[in-house]
């Protein structure tokens, strides 16, 4: 079989009819594009997520009093600091300001003298002078909040209402890149005393402490001798917080599901329309190449290939398509459906990566779905007997 | 091309009652012979060619064309055979009608693995003989009747078989037509070729090169 002239009479039989391909291959492109702009989305999150936390201590500190959290008193730190094995113990303030219309913003305390905070600042604010940021009182805020206070009239300074009353104006140093919007989007980082004054904390307290253990296999004992140093402490652990992420974005994820299955079950009405409305045309068609001798094998290899290629145009087209709607556009509409908990308006820029593994998995099931609704329609006229579709 | 058939039935069934098609057919042809089957619709010859052509299979009996078991040929063989050695035009010349004349006739080349030049080649050669070669670029849909006939006659003779079936071939062609489409049967005969004819047009009567004539009757050789 084939050579040349099955090739020819590939592309004539792709040609003939053209504006029915077209239609077909439309269809599918646009399921396509939408099963891919939810995998590439999904995908992107849990990528910056998962960075996110890898720059988060192995451990967390808490106070829980009467089932709250509360403040932890500055002093625990050295007590943990003492504890073997354990590295970078740093104390960390923050907590979530309220604004009078309901929404409200992260403020980060960050301890700008303190050598490791400094340095992850200087990571996440490029070119920051930090002489400069300390002279007065300044903050770095997410592209959520900038929008929130340009939009109210502070485009250069905040002032804060503290649990005292009082109002404390805090200027805008340095505005977050929108690549990082995903996880600082509504984040507002200023020196340590001055977010402990707007979140009413003492000066000897803190929200919370964070340390490192590098010894994985010591990290559950550190974990039990940390929760002895005090009955009201908290210990939370970087997999504790991770796997409240994967259930978080596992969840969101279980929207690709619900979007294949949609997509799937809208193909395959599709094609059982285009199978039971074209099914006369192609039936005698079938009955004529079998009659100047086309086995049944020939016939299925012909509308396999014909298939295919109308597949693979239609999958190229539809998951590029979906790449330049996530990637270069932001995914409007479908963005608000992944990160609709956000309260300030949301800045988020996908950043580019492609889960090539669940890619193909669509490939494979949408193909074979795909494919199979065609090719057993054909297989089933093929085996008819020819002459009842031509004499 | 030697045609023979033994004992051969085609019945269906219903409530285990058997309804004859055709029953206790024997019939022969010899290389090069010109068969007319005669008989009202409905009288089984396009059955009789079918199961001949390996279209349809018969319910029992013996159909061996050119010493093959056509009934019994799996499909890849039985579809090689036909397209090599069986050439067959329909009453209703059933041409693609959605591609040109000659991509009909490459159609019928592609089971054969040539390669287009070859096919296109062959393909002309076809049209050439059939007369028809000017509306090689034509889609059927933009040919008359008698175009039709002739683009038919050219799909059957394309890989050059040795036995062409016809089923009612005048019925859709007026007189004039109808025979130039004997004169053409005639040269097909004189060039060897076994051909079979299930017709019930007066013209196939009495012609020069007809061998055998036979008639079926409610499913049964009658003469």
């Amino acid at each position: 079989m084939g050579g040349n002239s099955f090739f020819y009479f590939l592309t004539l039989d792709l040609l003939k009819e053209k504006q029915r391909f077209a239609a077909i291959a439309a269809i599918l492109a646009i399921l396509v594009f939408l099963l891919s702009s939810t995998l590439f989305i999904s995908a992107s999150i849990k990528h910056t997520l998962n960075r996110a936390l890898d720059a988060q201590p192995d451990f967390i500190v808490q106070s829980v009093k009467g089932g709250m959290l509360s403040p932890v008193a500055e002093g625990l730190t050295d007590k943990i600091a003492s504890v073997y094995g354990v590295q970078k113990v740093t104390k960390r303030v923050f907590g979530r300001y309220f604004f009078d219309d309901g929404k409200s913003a992260l403020i980060i305390g960050v301890d700008f003298l303190d050598e490791q905070s400094s340095r992850n600042i200087e990571q996440i604010v490029k070119n920051i002078n930090l002489k400069e940021f300390l002279s007065q009182e300044n903050m770095i805020i997410g592209q959520g909040v900038y929008d929130y206070f340009k939009n109210r009239y502070f485009p250069k300074s905040y002032n804060f209402l503290t649990p005292s009353g009082e109002l404390k104006e805090i200027k805008i140093y340095k505005i977050l890149s929108r690549e990082s919007s995903l996880v600082s989007n509504d984040e507002i980082i200023m020196p340590i005393e001055s977010a402990k004054e707007i979140l009413g904390l003492k000066n000897s307290e803190v929200t919370d402490i964070a340390l490192n253990v590098p010894n994985e296999s010591e990290r559950e004992n550190i974990k039990d001798k940390l929760l002895s140093l005090a009955y009201s402490l908290r210990v939370v652990s970087k997999d504790d917080v991770k796997k409240l992420y994967e259930n978080l974005y596992n969840y969101k994820g279980g929207l690709f599901m619900i979007m294949f299955i949609l997509t799937a079950a809208t193909l395959s009405l599709l094609l059982y329309l285009r199978y039971t409305l074209a099914v006369s045309a192609e039936k005698k068609e079938i009955a004529i190449l079998r009659a100047i001798g086309w086995s049944i094998k020939d016939i299925l290899k012909l509308k396999f290939f014909e298939n295919l290629f109308l597949f693979l145009f239609a999958f190229i087209t539809g998951a590029s398509f979906a790449y330049i709607y996530v990637f270069i556009f932001n995914a409007p509409l479908l963005k608000n459906i992944f990160l609709g908990g956000e309260n300030l308006k949301q800045f988020a820029q996908f950043e580019p990566v492609i889960d090539f593994s669940s890619l193909a998995t669509v490939f494979i099931l949408f193909g074979i779905t795909f494919l199979a609704s065609v090719l057993i329609p054909v297989w089933k006229i093929s085996v008819t007997n020819p002459k009842e579709a031509l004499v | 091309m030697i045609v023979d058939i033994e004992n051969l039935e085609r019945y269906y069934e219903i409530d285990n009652k058997k309804h004859y098609i055709l029953k206790k057919i024997n019939l022969k042809i010899k290389n090069g012979e010109c068969l007319i089957l005669k008989g009202v619709s409905g009288s089984g010859k396009t059955t009789l060619i079918s199961i001949i052509a390996g279209l349809d299979k018969p319910s029992s009996g013996k159909v061996l064309v050119g010493g093959e078991a056509v009934s019994k040929l799996p499909d890849l063989h039985l579809s090689r055979f036909r397209a090599q050695k069986i050439g067959i035009i329909f009453q209703d010349f059933n041409l693609i009608n959605t591609i040109s004349l000659i991509d009909n006739l490459i159609a019928a080349q592609v089971p054969l693995n040539k390669s287009l030049k070859e096919a296109k080649k062959s393909a002309e050669e076809a049209l050439q003989k059939a007369n028809i070669l000017h509306k090689k670029d034509k889609k059927p849909s933009e040919l008359s009747g008698g175009e039709k006939q002739r683009g038919a006659i050219a799909r059957a003779l394309v890989n050059n078989p040795d036995l062409i079936i016809c089923d009612e071939p005048t019925a859709n062609l007026d007189r004039e037509n109808s025979l130039n489409f004997i004169k053409t049967l005639e040269t097909l005969h004189k060039e060897g070729k076994s051909i079979i004819v299930a017709t019930h047009d007066p013209l196939f009567e009495n012609l020069n090169f007809l061998h055998k004539t036979a008639e079926i009757k409610n499913g049964q050789i009658a003469s």
